[in-house]
């Protein structure tokens, strides 16, 4: 196509502005322009951490945004450690991918949570792929000192990630206080994930939000394809993008392999079987008791004398 | 009930200490009696201790009504000895305090001279003139020892200088001559200081006293820059800072502070009261202002001086530790942690969490290699204390159980993984503590736990489960 230099300034200037309503980065926006009309697949800037997952870094538009606020929530506390799992991951594959850099990883954790599923163990986090002397806990006492924490954290840029753990909706906690620290994410270039452990959903700032449940962990193969009895492999999560720029809601199984640091779609773990659905009461239902009156008897022909003539 | 103190007027009067109450109110029936408070006394004490501390930082308590200063190399710059004594009594008679004092060079005639005679100097070859005709309860003896030389005919100090001494010692034993010496200056007689002692202290006196936050923290800044020569020719960095704040009326702020890792630089001293100063905002009371601020660098380490590099990593480092220090003076230490591992299978005991302030400048990362035995996964969070699960069928004898009930809820077990046995340190549990089996089971719904089982089946008393783990 060809095009007059007026048609492709203008052509910047709304590419431009978009990019502002957007609020992405006008910068990458005008680069994408200059590169040509080769669309969406090649933003893949140094600002994005892609999941290796084309289903899911296509609708995160290239990945994970590095400069800025994400949210993670779980619907239940007995979730928690799937959210837990998610965020670590999400970590340890951004630890793997900065190579030379060096900073630690920041967990500001919640004081409930802390007592409901314990804190975050050292061990556990090198064999999940973490690297443990990079890690940095931190455990404020209030909801004001976890946000100061993050905020400063986030400010300092000292931190790879840095990781906002909170139960629940809490009222001191509402759009306002996401805003702040959204904007102070993108201005320091660093990235906060925060984690809603059991809570709603709500309306907040960050740029997605994913719902992270369990699902029944791989299967571990041995060399000849048989399945290794008596153990249990891999963490897959069922993830569910619940806020993005796109609309369709998406949803996937998610296995993170820990040796490797990387993600991998599985399909529904086939051997999984559904989350049931117990009720309350287990145990056969009964029949009807048999002593009970039975089912009422027609009222008209006992109430309605005939009519007296 | 007894008299343990008098005011001038009751002095005057002609009432005495440890007269009875009952017969001192018969001599004056108006008498005022307030019972005595040691702890108030002694916090009175401590306030005026620390008021002292503008004189010297080695202030020590004597009893419970006295101090000793000592002011060596300090005396010059409050314009000699005789000034200083001036300046302090003048100061406590103004805030209320009746005070008396003296400077020699032993405290154990300085003691004398405040309470027994007129105080003032002392200088070293009027000593012994001095403490001549002092009584012998001067020296600081036991009360029978006084009574003892009174009933001899000793009554005052010169009596003793001029006994022989070996009878003397027979008689009343060695003390007595340890404290005429050391009254006398013949023997070494130490201070103890009541607080520990700042390698390196510097301070500012103000003509008109400050009171906001900004004009102390800014004060700081340049207190900390007249300590960063000294710093910088003992090629040392502070670990440890105490900030002192003397506000007009006597009393005495202490603010501390520590860093991660050696400081020098003014900017970031200061940086570090201004986030202790928003966290004892409520305590510190500025009242009229403060006219002395003191910056002590309590605790200082080798400081390393490191050429930047191009790449700016160094940076990095520097607002990470600016960061911990920042955590650290705003909500305690203990908030911020970093990990270290110690070598024990126990998992509980084999992670320690560190306060990141003291973990950042250590360095010495524990060698990875101190873990290479084969264990299997460790769950990502593990419980403070392990919780006790109920469990209600499970496969004998050492087998994952079946199904377990956990906070109420009912868990069907899909998959296990176990067991793997750890059996306590009997080093430092002794022998009697159980082995434990761990499992990593994953229920019908996806959630992944560790479990184990205390004991075995089959044995008194019953094995026990419980929860000491979740994994992802």
């Amino acid at each position: 196509m060809v095009q007059t230099p007026m048609t492709r300034e203008r052509l910047f200037a709304l590419r431009e502005e978009i990019a502002r309503l957007e609020g992405s980065s006008v910068a990458a926006a005008r680069q994408e322009a200059l590169a040509g009309e080769s669309g969406h697949a090649k933003r893949k800037d140094s600002h994005r951490l892609s999941l290796d997952v084309p289903a899911l870094d296509g609708a995160l538009e290239g990945g994970l945004p590095l400069d800025g606020l994400c949210e993670i929530r779980s619907q239940l506390m007995r979730d928690a450690p799937a959210v837990t799992g998610f965020a670590l991951a999400l970590a340890a594959l951004l630890q793997r991918k900065a190579g030379q850099d060096r900073s630690p990883v920041l967990w500001i954790s919640d004081t409930v949570t802390a007592m409901e599923t314990g804190i975050p163990y050292a061990l556990g986090l090198a064999d999940f792929g973490l690297r443990p002397e990079r890690f940095l806990h931190a455990a404020p006492r209030r909801l004001e000192e976890a946000l100061w924490l993050a905020e400063t954290a986030v400010e300092s840029g000292a931190f790879l990630v840095s990781i906002l753990e909170v139960k629940g909706n809490p009222a001191h906690f509402g759009l306002t206080e996401s805003r702040r620290l959204s904007l102070r994410a993108r201005a320091a270039g660093r990235p906060l994930l925060l984690l809603r452990q059991s809570a709603e959903e709500e309306a907040s700032s960050a740029a997605f939000r994913f719902l992270v449940e369990p699902a029944p962990a791989a299967i571990r193969f041995l060399p000849d394809r048989s399945i290794l009895g008596g153990s249990i492999g891999n963490p897959v999560f069922r993830l569910t993008l619940e806020k993005s720029r796109n609309p369709a809601p998406l949803s996937l199984f998610l296995e993170w392999n820990p040796h490797d640091r990387q993600f991998f779609s599985v399909n529904k773990p086939e051997h999984a079987r559904v989350p049931l659905k117990r009720a309350a009461h287990s145990g056969p239902h009964l029949s009807a008791s048999a002593d009970r009156p039975d089912s009422p008897q027609d009222m008209g022909p006992v109430l309605a004398f005939d009519q007296a003539s | 009930m007894r008299l343990t103190a008098l005011d001038e007027a009751a002095e005057a009067i002609g009432l005495k200490k440890n007269q009875g109450v009952a017969e001192a109110r018969a001599i004056y029936p108006k008498l005022d009696i307030a019972e005595e408070d040691l702890g108030a006394d002694r916090r009175l004490l401590d306030g005026i201790a620390d008021w002292c501390d503008r004189y010297t930082p080695l202030v020590a308590l004597d009893g419970p009504d006295g101090l000793f200063l000592d002011i060596t190399g300090s005396s010059h710059l409050f314009g000699g000895e005789n000034a200083l004594l001036k300046d302090i009594l003048l100061r406590l008679f103004q805030m209320g305090l009746d005070a008396r004092g003296a400077i020699s060079s032993a405290p154990g005639l300085s003691w004398a001279a405040s309470r027994f005679g007129s105080g003032g100097v002392i200088a070293d070859e009027e000593m012994e003139q001095v403490l001549a005709p002092l009584p012998v309860a001067s020296l600081r003896l036991a009360e029978n020892t006084v009574a003892a030389l009174q009933k001899l005919g000793l009554k005052r100090v010169g009596d003793i200088i001029a006994a022989p001494r070996a009878p003397l010692a027979r008689r009343f034993g060695a003390h007595l001559l340890l404290r005429l010496d050391q009254a006398l200056g013949r023997d070494e007689e130490p201070v103890s200081p009541r607080r520990p002692v700042a390698s390196l202290s510097a301070e500012r006196r103000l003509a008109e006293p400050v009171q906001t936050e900004e004009d102390i923290l800014s004060l700081t800044g340049q207190i900390a820059l007249s300590l960063k020569a000294s710093l910088e020719e003992r090629g040392a960095g502070g670990r440890a800072f105490e900030l002192m704040l003397f506000r007009v009326d006597g009393r005495v702020f202490r603010i501390a502070a520590g860093a991660s890792q050696p400081l020098r630089d003014p900017k970031r001293i200061a940086a570090l009261f201004s986030e202790r100063l928003q966290a004892v905002h409520d305590d510190l009371d500025a009242g009229y202002g403060f006219e002395i601020l003191r910056l002590n660098v309590m605790r200082h380490e080798a400081f390393d001086a490191a050429q930047e590099d191009f790449d700016g990593d160094r940076q990095k480092d520097v607002s990470l530790s600016t960061f911990v220090d920042r955590v650290s003076a705003r909500l305690g230490a203990d908030c911020l942690q970093s990990f270290h591992m110690r070598e024990s299978h126990v998992p509980e005991r084999a992670v320690t969490a560190v306060p990141a302030i003291d973990g950042l400048s250590s360095g010495k990362r524990p060698a990875a290699s101190g873990f290479s035995w084969s264990r299997s996964e460790r769950p990502l969070r593990l419980f403070r204390q392990p919780e006790s699960v109920e469990v209600s069928a499970a496969e004998v004898p050492e087998g994952p159980p079946e199904s377990f009930r956990w906070r109420r809820i009912l868990h069907r077990v899909c998959r296990s993984q176990g067991p793997e046995r750890l059996a306590m340190e009997w080093w430092i549990d002794g022998t009697d503590v159980r082995a434990r089996d761990y499992f990593r089971i994953e229920d019908d719904t996806g959630h992944r736990f560790w479990i184990y089982r205390e004991g075995l089946y089959g044995q008194m008393p019953p094995p026990r489960w419980f929860m000491h783990g979740v994994f992802a």
